[in-house]
């Protein structure tokens, strides 16, 4: 809706402000009243003059305006629109439960894996990593700062042994102090933040927040090392791939014996 | 307590959310011939036939105008004789809801013979809206046509 007419003075602001009576025509409809944009007017859309603002902070708040958008309903039918729903409500009712398991899905390499959303606080960027001297061979990378704090930052791949399928560790030792940081790379730094100690992961792409039903885990195969099993709680299939769904408990707690 | 809010005409009605099922689109209804004015028609409700029945005819002699805002409430109730039923709802405006207590609705002082469904009302800014109930909605011949109509459908049914 745009802003139709401009008003010249603070007067005729005052004027335009909606009374009672007038937010009470909204609330009573007649199919055929015009839409009163007041919030183009004197809403934050126009120059935030109105005295209900005060009270509702934003237009969206204010029945006046949820009253215009409901006015949007009294439109005629679309064709074929009765026909399509009771269509639509002749078929049983498909009941989903609601998704109880929140994770993180991201990628080492060429392993998709996945960690409970409340196991991280944010995802970062790739930035300057600086090394720590003689803690080359262990998890800790180096320390990155992110807003304005130092976090330790750990190699996923080297605790779940997947070193050898990602870099070679002479292109690291070549990348480590400054990572390669490219407008089109997918890499992120998760940062997680688990039993209080926060910490740095570097990953090839983080695909988002994936919500599951916790029958959706499967037992992970037989077949995958031992090593990222003790830290694989199962696994997921997500589009057309299968997601390794790491226990968090487990993996945080070697991070960060490992680390201290 | 929750209320659906709904319109009949330019008035505002409510009825408990405890009998809605659920409020779903105006679709298209399997006319009823011959039935008394306010039944609209039969759909199929998940498996299930239901009677719409047109709050707009029932009260205003005039069938409820066809817009999105226009929709069904599905209810359900016990009737006088004790059974359950269910029953469409063809009700203007029915966008909204209303969170009152049960004290807060007042006898109005006028009672309708005709319109025993008609409860009592709560006043707000914007005016007056009555209390619609729901299990006195149908007159008796009705009620007896419609439990009628939908046995023979659930039997072919089944």
């Amino acid at each position: 809706m745009k802003k139709e007419r401009p008003v010249s003075s603070q007067q005729s602001a005052v004027s335009r402000e909606p009374t009672t009576a007038q937010a009470a025509d909204y609330g009573l409809l007649t199919a055929d009243s015009p839409i009163h944009d007041c919030w183009n007017i004197i809403g934050v859309e126009g120059n935030a003059t109105c005295r209900e603002l005060v009270k509702f902070i934003h237009c969206r708040n204010c029945p006046v305006y949820s009253a215009a958008g409901l006015q949007l309903l009294d439109r005629p039918l679309p064709a074929d629109y009765r026909r399509e729903r009771a269509a639509h409500y002749a078929q049983e009712k498909k009941i989903t439960q609601p998704a109880r398991l929140s994770v993180v899905i991201f990628r080492l390499a060429h392993e998709w894996l996945a960690l409970p959303t409340n196991a991280f606080v944010e995802v970062a960027e790739r930035r300057a990593m600086h090394s720590l001297p003689h803690r080359r061979r262990g998890l800790a990378l180096g320390l990155v700062n992110v807003r304005g704090e130092l976090l330790i930052c750990a190699s996923l791949a080297r605790l779940l042994g997947m070193e050898e399928k990602t870099e070679t560790p002479k292109a690291e030792s070549r990348n480590i102090s400054v990572l390669p940081i490219s407008a089109f790379s997918f890499s992120r730094l998760l940062v997680a933040s688990w039993d209080g100690q926060r910490l740095a992961l570097p990953v090839d792409e983080v695909h988002g927040i994936q919500r599951f039903q916790k029958d959706e885990l499967k037992d992970p195969p037989a077949t995958v090392a031992k090593s990222t099993l003790t830290y694989t709680r199962g696994v997921f299939a997500w589009r057309d791939r299968t997601v390794g769904f790491l226990e968090a408990d487990a993996l945080f707690a070697a991070l960060n014996r490992t680390l201290s | 307590m929750l209320f659906l809010l709904f319109q009949i005409g330019h008035d505002r009605y409510a009825l408990d959310a405890r009998h809605a099922v659920e409020v779903i689109p105006f679709l298209a209804l399997k006319k009823i011939p011959q039935a008394p004015r306010g039944v609209a028609g039969l759909f199929n409700y998940r498996g299930r036939p239901i009677p719409a029945v047109d709050l707009c005819e029932l009260a205003l002699e005039r069938p409820a105008r066809e817009l999105l805002s226009t929709r069904i409430i599905v209810v359900h109730f016990t009737d006088d004789a004790g059974s359950a039923q269910w029953l469409g709802l063809i009700a203007e405006r029915a966008t909204g809801t209303l969170r009152r207590d049960e004290k807060e609705f007042v006898e109005p002082g006028v009672k309708v013979g005709g319109a025993p469904y008609l409860g009592p009302v709560v006043m707000d800014a914007q005016g007056v809206i009555q209390l619609l109930h729901v299990q006195h909605l149908l007159a008796h011949n009705l009620r007896e046509l419609l439990l009628a109509e939908t046995r023979v459908l659930t039997h072919e049914a089944d």
